[in-house]
């Protein structure tokens, strides 16, 4: 058990370059956002803290879709 | 010293709580009493850590290849130096993509820490009572 743990972390994990490995970016969104949030809120409230979690990972992921399409638009009206 | 009693810009405090937040992610919290906030920092820095590691190995850990990752690896603890003892060997070395999310993973978590650190400080150096609304999380 103790050693296929560790083995697990000694193996690189199979990763192709491409635009479905850029997936990754939303569990270091949601990381970053859990933390900031558990800085910033004064009174922990369960409730509270998964409404404000929620919020903004939604308006970062969102952003991130709208600054995706204008990137694209961008680069098929110049291509 | 009762929390109700604790001085402003108490610097000892302000030290220890530098030292717990840095040797263990959210450690500086539970000095501070807030031990909902430590467990949550806790759990998401070593999750992120861990997360980094699984993608591209411990060799994302490169101290001799890599020194501004390592620089920001080694703000999730100083623990991570034992790991990059063990790459620094070279026997790690890790190329591709998930050598890049592993160490883009590593080392915001190290950052989000460096956050957390300095925000333990702020918080250990104000009396309790004017913070959180004096009361424990």
């Amino acid at each position: 058990m103790t050693f296929s743990v560790i083995a697990a972390f000694t193996r690189v994990l199979d990763m192709p370059t491409n635009a479905l490995s850029l997936l990754w970016l939303f569990p270091l969104a949601l990381a970053g956002v859990v933390v900031y949030k558990a800085l910033t809120i004064r009174k922990l409230n369960a409730v509270v803290f998964l409404r404000e979690v929620f919020a903004l990972l939604a308006f970062l992921i969102g952003l991130l879709i709208i600054i995706t399409v204008i990137l694209f638009v961008i680069t098929w009206i110049a291509t | 010293m009762g929390r109700s009693g604790r001085k402003q810009n108490n610097i000892p405090l302000m030290i220890i709580v530098a030292i717990a937040s840095w040797l263990i992610p959210g450690g500086g919290y539970f000095i501070l009493k807030e031990h909902t906030r430590a467990a949550i920092i806790l759990v998401t820095i070593l999750l992120t850590f861990a997360v980094g590691l699984y993608i591209g190995t411990i060799g994302v850990i490169n101290p001799v290849d890599a020194k501004p990752w390592y620089v920001a690896q080694l703000m999730n603890s100083p623990f991570v130096a034992i790991l990059g003892g063990i790459t620094s060997s070279g026997q790690w070395t890790v190329y591709g993509r998930p050598a890049e999310i592993g160490q883009i993973y590593t080392s915001i978590s190290g950052i989000l820490n460096l956050l957390c650190i300095l925000k333990a400080i702020q918080s250990a150096s104000v009396p309790y009572t004017a913070r959180a609304g004096g009361q424990s999380l």
